[in-house]
């Protein structure tokens, strides 16, 4: 039935265009990251010609580094945009309630957008990465691949939080606006606790930082391992809720 | 065997009683109109049974299965929504076939071309997002009838078509009368004495009449003689004198009487008529209509 459900989920994706917007910010972004970071230097030295500015020469890391910045902005705003209504506008729309009453299991109706969510975003992270990966060694030849190639998972870890978050907003929220506002106040919440340091090792806020932090210093999992194992018992604590409050909420 | 059966189903929602206590038996192989004024209950009695909304107390039983206990009877069971929303996306072939897919029906293929061609729906190829209304009222009941359920359960299911339109879904409904049992809400009395075989009247929640049309008509039956005559006045005085009605209401050029003993008045009325010279327009039984029955019941309620 999951299955069944995912399906559905990416025609939908890809009768509505979103599928193509999605596919584009990440592959846009992947190929744009190691040029900009290349090019970058050379254009802010020809703006100021009256100053003399120096510039280090760029290198693979601030390919990767513009790379990450861009995965945690306008990546990031795509996904959070398209995902956020997933549960809470078929509510709206009467779509949920009237599958739901084919004897479709709420559980499993939830878990598959879920699931179809996850592995998009998984799919074209991989991509994306390999994409920048390809452009960054032809621009910088002693590209490393492994330290990205973690920082990468990181961002993995991070995204399956932010998600997870769109899930549970969702299912709390009755249309997407509603579901929009439950989103940035945690957000906002998980971003004031992340000034604490006592807090922010088990905040997977932190983990957008980290995976800069790993491109610059290089790889460290002890650092991350609290927010890396905190971000996993949180997503599934918020899937599970996102579930329970859909299981328990009156449709129409 | 009783297709659903309420007992003393409850729903309340912030205090207010959605549903007081509704006990229902409803027979297979029936249409059984559902009828009450806006927010009666109707909707809520179809979510209750769904299992779209839980209640508060009591219980249903559908096709032999507790609604409180069990799910799986939802596969026997087609609904139409008051307020067809669908996929936007999808056209109605596509919206089938998915449809289809999670309610694992045998011979899609076959069975979505039999479905699209008894709504009349098997050319359209655009998107359901371009569908009027009354075609997104077809495409949801050719998604209710896809399964080729037990239970039709059909919320308001002719409320926003045109005269046409309404005809073709009564007919379409009444054709299913010998196969399924069909639970219809609506408020359009001519609909439901048109098509249902046993009706229930809901107000506030609370079920105040449920039997069979003809029995229905039969308790309200009022002894009524609508009469139509040359010369009104002079009948008059003459009914009044000899037949002493229980009440007499002059509409325009004919009179209406109510009388206690039917067989006897209908046997006097040509009498009255012969030696008075009076000559006899219109003789007429009335029979109570669906309407001045529901107005009598949730007026009186």
């Amino acid at each position: 039935m999951v299955l069944k459900l995912i399906k559905k989920e990416f025609y939908e994706f890809k009768k509505t265009g979103k599928l193509i917007a999605i596919i584009i910010t990440f592959l846009l972004f992947s190929i744009m990251s190691p040029i900009t970071a290349k090019v970058m230097p050379e254009l802010i030295k020809s703006i100021s010609s009256e100053i003399t500015i120096i510039v280090p020469p760029p290198t693979w890391k601030d390919a990767f580094l513009q790379f990450f910045k861009n995965l945690n902005q306008m990546v990031f705003l795509i996904v959070v945009l398209l995902f956020i209504g997933s549960v809470a506008e078929e509510k709206n729309r009467k779509t949920a309630g009237l599958i739901v009453s084919k004897g479709v299991d709420r559980k499993k109706w939830i878990l598959a957008k879920f699931f179809f969510q996850i592995s998009l975003v998984f799919i074209l992270t991989l991509i994306a990465f390999f994409l920048c990966y390809y452009y960054s060694v032809i621009l910088f030849p002693d590209t490393n691949f492994e330290i990205p190639l973690q920082s990468c998972i990181l961002f993995f870890i991070y995204m399956t939080f932010i998600v997870s978050l769109t899930i549970f907003s969702s299912s709390l929220g009755n249309n997407i606006i509603q579901a929009g506002g439950i989103f940035i106040v945690i957000f906002i919440i998980l971003g004031i606790l992340n000034m604490f340091p006592s807090i922010k090792n088990y905040n997977p806020i932190y983990l957008s930082s980290l995976e800069n932090q790993w491109i610059t210093t290089g790889i460290k999992w002890s650092s991350a391992l609290k927010t890396t194992i905190s971000s996993i018992i949180l997503s599934i604590l918020l899937v599970s809720i996102g579930v329970y409050l859909f299981n328990s909420q009156e449709l129409e | 065997m009783s297709i659903i059966t309420t007992e003393r189903l409850c729903k309340y929602f912030k205090g207010k009683k959605a549903l007081d206590n509704l006990n229902l038996e409803i027979p297979k192989g029936i249409i059984f109109g559902y009828l009450g004024p806006n927010g009666a209950g109707k909707t809520t009695t179809i979510r209750v049974l769904l299992n779209l909304a839980k209640p508060t107390g009591g219980t249903a039983y559908i096709l032999g299965e507790d609604i409180r206990k069990s799910r799986n009877y939802l596969r026997k069971v087609g609904f139409l929504p008051d307020v067809p929303n669908f996929y936007n996306f999808f056209t109605a072939r596509e919206f089938l076939s998915f449809i289809a897919d999670i309610t694992d029906i045998e011979n899609p293929k076959k069975r979505i071309e039999e479905t699209l061609e008894l709504v009349g729906l098997r050319n359209e190829k655009s998107r359901i997002g371009t569908y009027s209304r009354g075609m997104k009222q077809r495409l949801g009941l050719a998604q209710a009838l896809l399964s080729d359920p037990e239970l039709l359960i059909l919320d308001e299911p002719t409320s926003s078509l045109d005269p046409q339109g309404r005809k073709e879904v009564l007919d379409l409904i009444y054709s299913l009368k010998s196969t399924k049992t069909v639970f219809f809400s609506t408020h359009i009395l001519s609909d439901v004495e048109r098509i249902c075989d046993r009706i229930g009247i809901l107000k506030e929640g609370r079920l105040l009449l449920e039997d069979s049309i003809e029995n229905i008509k039969k308790r309200y039956w009022k002894r009524r003689i609508l009469i139509e005559v040359d010369d009104l006045e002079k009948f008059l005085e003459r009914i009044k004198e000899s037949l002493k009605p229980n009440s007499v209401e002059v509409k325009n050029s004919s009179v209406v009487i109510e009388v206690l003993d039917i067989q006897y008045t209908l046997k006097e009325i040509p009498k009255i008529v012969v030696q008075d010279g009076l000559l006899l327009e219109k003789l007429e039984i009335l029979e109570p209509s669906l309407e001045d029955i529901f107005l009598e019941v949730t007026s009186g309620a």
